[in-house]
């Protein structure tokens, strides 16, 4: 781990400042430290998993400024002035988020561990759009892999969330 | 993969025997190959081979071991190594057929390549290209330098 | 992991020029890094100095210059698919972007870094071939236009000096009556062979005046395939399909397939037939 090696004495650190889940961190980064390594080791936070490693399953993926990263391959200077959001920062006040809910309600994993990466990528995909057919779904979602699930669980999961999240239909006015 | 390649050359059976056993000489004709070592003479050898594609460099230094000759007839070699930078083994199984009368020899190389972990992954395709590079490279130097010479 | 190196981080392009030409092999171009940092962490190369190019101002724009889209290098796949000038005039490279690896990959990587890597198993280079685009290459002393089709030399190695940032991709707006269509396949993770073709009809709308047809990924680099193209090339529409199948057949060959992880060179040979009668059927459709 980055942060547990030796560092020799001229190694050059960068000050980064970027919030997480709203908590703002003031570090000093090498500039080879990847932003998976500092969310994990040195704050903490582990729903961010190191799968793959080559930014291809997804399991590692954060959201920077709302938008989905492979942390693992991503230098942490990069998060600097922005906000990181992890799967840790996602319930509100103790209530768990529409698409958490959806994922335990519909099964949507097993294993758990691609989850994280699974739940936040669509949470923005919700964002972008909120009624999503399953083959925008999987489009979107191409870039997270799940060796458990065989995914059927994971889209219905999905479907469902974004039921719940999409504005209720205006009432029908009494003629 | 495999990689066959047949040579005529101008030169009789004994000069080209002779050659393939002169270990600098023979490596020199191996493009990205240096560092030729003898440890046993006719049965173990050493060399590193190296190449680059675009901005990328491997170096595997490599065992070579010679499993079967007969003289004059055909040689067969197992050429291993790893590169621990890279991840990446490398082993070359390595068969040398002559034939021919007086001054034309026949030399017919079938040359077995495998690359194992993640350059593998990686690179397959571009490792097969360069490996076929070589080969041809290969059989080049070797006609030129075994007709070159007396 | 990824070893130690140190950034630096140039403001302007005569600085990025300099840092290049001071630290040679030592040094590299830094932008999102989706293919860079990879090799690095694999341990296939190793950089002391990353340039970070990112903070270069106004190298990310996409925008109408005349009869020009002008695209900054530093433009990321994500921008790109959803650029409203793009959509408008190159929707085919709009669908083709949006489909790049997934959508981490989009969010971070760059056109400019997709080129200047060279990786073989791409989409953008393939469609650019087809459209005529014009590279902007940058240094300390100026800059110079490279027309793509000189752009690749080999997989891993693009024409760039050592010095040299690409700053800028320029694609010549589409004539009337024309078409362009991109079509990939692959089952691994990087595409597995990519044909792009663009038509355009002659002034009396009869006959095919402009045929560009290039094959990617299945080779060392993209090539526009001129064999090809001269089978289709004056053919009236009616004409023309009959022999797109041998259009195919001789930009399969022509396309240095090899028997590899990909799939065998009969196979991929085969793909590049398939994707080019369907690439002509969606770009006829187009012209019409």
């Amino acid at each position: 781990m980055a942060s547990l090696m030796s560092k020799p004495r001229d190694a050059h650190t960068i000050p980064v400042s970027f919030t997480v889940n709203g908590k703002l961190y003031e570090l000093e980064v090498e500039p080879h430290e990847l932003l998976l390594d500092v969310i994990r080791d040195r704050l903490g936070l582990t729903g961010a998993k190191r799968s793959c490693d080559v930014q291809v399953c997804g399991a590692c993926t954060l959201l920077l400024d709302g938008r989905p990263v492979s942390s693992c391959t991503l230098p942490a200077f990069e998060a600097r002035g922005k906000e990181v959001q992890t799967i840790e920062g996602l319930a509100h006040n103790g209530k768990l988020h529409p698409l958490q809910d959806a994922f335990i309600e519909h099964g949507g994993f097993q294993c758990g561990f691609c989850t994280p990466g699974m739940i936040l990528t669509a949470k923005v995909m919700l964002e972008e759009n909120p009624e999503p057919s399953e083959e925008q779904i999987k489009h979107f979602m191409h870039g997270n892999i799940c060796r458990c699930t065989g995914y059927k669980k994971i889209i219905a999961s999905i479907l469902a969330a974004s039921k719940k999240m999409r504005p209720p239909a205006p009432a029908k006015r009494k003629s | 993969m495999r990689f066959e390649r047949e040579i005529e050359i101008l030169n009789s059976k004994e000069h080209v025997w002779r050659f393939l056993w002169d270990v600098d000489r023979f490596i020199a004709c191996v493009p990205g190959c240096k560092e030729a070592g003898t440890v046993e003479a006719g049965k173990h050898y050493t060399a590193t081979m190296t190449e680059k594609v675009g901005p990328f460099r491997v170096e595997f230094p490599m065992r070579i071991d010679v499993l079967e000759s007969r003289e004059l007839s055909h040689i067969k070699a197992l050429a291993t190594g790893s590169d621990s930078k890279v991840g990446s083994r490398m082993k070359v199984e390595l068969e040398v057929r002559l034939a021919g009368n007086g001054n034309k020899t026949t030399l017919s190389l079938a040359t077995s390549v495998d690359i194992l972990g993640k350059l593998a992954t990686l690179g397959h395709s571009i490792i097969k290209r360069k490996a076929d590079q070589v080969m041809d490279e290969f059989a080049r130097a070797l006609k030129q330098k075994l007709e070159g010479s007396a | 992991m990824l070893r130690r190196f140190r950034l630096e981080e140039p403001e302007t392009i005569p600085q990025a020029s300099e840092l290049l030409a001071r630290y040679g092999d030592a040094a590299r171009i830094y932008a999102g890094g989706t293919e860079l940092l990879l090799v690095m962490k694999e341990g296939l190369a190793h950089y002391e100095r990353l340039v970070n190019v990112k903070k270069i101002p106004r190298l990310s724009e996409v925008k109408q210059d005349g009869e020009t889209i002008s695209i900054g290098a530093l433009a990321t796949h994500r921008q790109l698919s959803v650029s409203p000038a793009l959509r408008q005039h190159f929707p085919a490279f709009v669908e083709m972007e949006a489909h790049v690896a997934n959508v981490r990959v989009r969010e971070v990587g760059t056109l400019g870094g997709n080129l200047c890597f060279a990786e073989p198993h791409a989409d953008p280079g393939t469609l650019l071939l087809v459209l005529g685009a014009k590279l902007i290459a940058a240094k300390g002393t100026g800059q110079r236009e490279i027309p793509i089709e000189k752009f690749f030399v080999d997989a891993y190695e693009s024409c760039l000096e050592p010095d040299e940032l690409l700053t800028e991709i320029r694609v010549p707006l589409r004539p009337a009556r024309s078409g362009v269509a991109y079509l990939k396949f692959g089952y691994l993770e990087r595409p597995s062979v990519g044909v792009a073709l663009s038509l355009a009809l002659n002034g009396k709308g009869n006959s095919l005046g402009d045929v560009r047809l290039a094959v990617g990924c299945v080779g060392p680099t993209a090539r526009r395939i001129e064999e090809a193209e001269s089978l289709l090339k004056g053919k009236t529409i009616d004409e023309a399909p009959q022999r797109v199948a041998e259009a195919g057949a001789v930009a399969a060959r022509a396309s240095q397939a090899i028997s590899d992880l990909h799939g065998s060179q009969d196979y991929k040979e085969h793909i590049v037939g398939v994707l080019l009668k369907r690439a002509f059927q969606r770009a006829v459709e187009q012209c019409k």
